[in-house]
């Protein structure tokens, strides 16, 4: 029903092999072939180099980060969240580039000691479909 | 290659209307609009015929899952000229954010290059009824899906990223924020169209509002509202003859857009780097300097702003806002004497646009300051939106 469920993302040509490796489980970022500049999100050209024709492929990353920043939200502006709040957000800067960039769930919650540069780990939210969006969790912080 | 501007001083505001600010108008925004337009027209000592240039940014609210109709939800410089019905020689919309500024820039360039005399500057705000973020999609195509399939939608809960680093790598506490957000409030209790006319706020009813996104709360956010702003311009030759005393375009300077972003999640390093280049820019374009503004008003859209534009412009070092401010009480209420749009309603740096044009001119009425010669208005945020310095006299 709308409204009650959460976004399912939307497939396309630029972020086919992003959302093929969540559904298996793993984290993929875009990378220029010819200068091996990561982008995210991924991009029509590569925004280092802008080498034609561009060479865009998505390789497996580690999954490993730094916490950037976060927030604890509140309020759902989008009605399917409305069940999990309070939830925690943060923008994690993945250990391969330290500009790229991923916004996920912190599954530790809001009770969680969290402070910048915090080491994180991707783990995957399953959606309906077979659809997995990258979510993350403190390294080594008790359970 | 200089960035000095060549046309500085050259163009000039010569009259303003501005709309009561309310949650929802009894107006449609198209006639809400109109009405103010005729206003603004009629208070530059001109008749709508003579109006032969149109320009506004129309852009939001759009972040939630409501239409764009143009005359009911936006209003495009297209269907005010169309709507007027007057001869247009120039029509042109802004795109992007800092629509006030960008705007401002886009009519001003217009003079300068003759392509049109007079032209109609109106910006149009509505309140969608379905709220203004709030947004039922149940997938996310394009930009969307790298954010909303994640839980992260919405304004507010971007500039939370970039609020809390800077709260994290500072001895700035929301206490701090509360400060600001009360003298903005104070302020905006002073305009007569404001939404919050008569409404100051405490201390305590700042640290008692409702959380949105850890540290944003309710207050640190301006209410979206129903409202119209119109400015007419012209050049500094033709405003000579018009029966207000023109306030002068000295410059200007836009942030650029940054390649790759999710919502508004920007790094507190991304924000001052941006904004750093914004200011350089400003004072190249200008030829002056910080020390040369006697009346700057910061946006304030969300309350954090205030700190990166305090910093941007050279007022404090990083993560001196807070400092700066409690140091200074006297100055940081010049700073928020528009009352911003924490203070008067979502009116998108309307409110910093017409403090600079009403004091400048010396027609702030009860709220008159003495001695402000040269103002400057920003709008958004300094790494992406943009920012105009007005002046009383051609230097």
């Amino acid at each position: 029903m709308e409204g009650d469920s959460k976004p399912v993302p939307v497939v396309d040509a630029q972020s086919e092999g992003f959302w093929r490796a969540t559904a298996e489980g793993r984290l993929a970022v875009q990378r220029c072939q010819d200068c091996g500049h990561f982008s995210h999100p991924p991009t029509t050209i590569c925004n280092a180099c802008h080498s034609v024709p561009p060479s865009l492929e998505f390789e497996p990353v580690s999954g490993r980060g730094t916490i950037g920043s976060w927030t604890v939200m509140r309020q759902a502006f989008l009605p399917g969240f409305a069940a999990d709040l309070p939830f925690v957000l943060a923008r994690v800067k993945v250990v391969e580039q330290e500009d790229v960039a991923l916004i996920g769930r912190l599954v530790d919650g809001p009770t969680a000691a969290i402070e910048l540069g915090a080491a994180v780990e991707v783990v995957f939210e399953s959606l309906p479909g077979g659809a997995a969006v990258p979510a993350f969790r403190l390294v080594g912080a008790r359970s | 290659m200089s960035g000095r501007f060549t046309g500085r001083n050259e163009v000039a505001i010569v009259g303003y209307a501005q709309s009561p600010i309310e949650r929802h108008s009894r107006l449609t925004l198209g006639a809400l609009t109109i009405e103010t337009c005729l206003q603004a027209i009629a208070d530059a000592g001109l008749q709508p015929e003579q109006i032969d240039g149109f320009t506004t940014g129309s852009i939001l609210p759009a972040a939630g899952g409501h239409g764009s109709v143009d005359g009911v939800d936006i209003v495009t410089a297209n269907w005010v000229a169309e709507t007027l019905g007057t001869h247009a020689r120039w029509l042109c919309g802004f795109q992007g954010y800092g629509q006030l500024p960008g705007s401002v820039i886009l009519a001003t360039e217009a003079i300068l290059a003759g392509s049109a005399d007079y032209v109609l500057l109106h910006r149009a705000l509505s309140n969608p009824r379905r709220g203004y973020h709030q947004n039922p999609m149940t997938s996310a195509a394009g930009g969307a899906q790298w954010v909303a399939p994640q839980g992260f939608w919405g304004a507010p809960s971007g500039i939370a990223f970039s609020y809390n680093e800077y709260l994290q790598r500072s001895d700035a506490t929301r206490d701090d924020m509360a400060d600001v957000v009360v003298g903005l409030r104070a302020n905006g209790a002073e305009i007569p169209w404001s939404y919050w006319h008569g409404q100051p706020i405490t201390v305590e009813d700042y640290m008692s509002a409702r959380m949105i996104a850890d540290p944003v709360c309710i207050l640190d956010c301006d209410i979206p509202i129903d409202g119209a702003a119109a400015f007419v311009l012209t050049s500094a030759e033709r405003a000579a003859d018009l029966p207000n005393a023109p306030v002068y375009v000295s410059g200007f300077a836009q942030g650029n857009p940054t390649a790759a972003s999710l919502g508004m999640a920007w790094s507190l390093d991304d924000v001052r780097e941006g904004s750093a280049r914004t200011a350089e820019m400003l004072w190249e374009h200008t030829g002056l300097t910080r020390d040369d503004i006697d009346h700057p008003q910061l946006y304030d859209g969300f309350s954090p702003f205030i700190w990166y534009w305090l910093e941007a412009l050279g007022y404090c070092g990083p993560g001196e806002a807070a400092q700066f401010l409690r140091d200074d009480s006297s100055k940081r209420l010049d700073i928020l004497h528009s009352g911003g749009a924490l203070g008067n309603g979502r009116m998108h740096g309307v409110p910093q646009m017409l403090e600079c044009y009403l004091q400048l001119s010396g027609r702030a009425g009860p709220r008159q300051l003495d001695g402000k010669r040269v103002g400057l208005a920003c709008h958004s945020s300094a790494n992406f939106g943009g920012v105009v310095v007005y002046s009383a006299e051609r230097f």
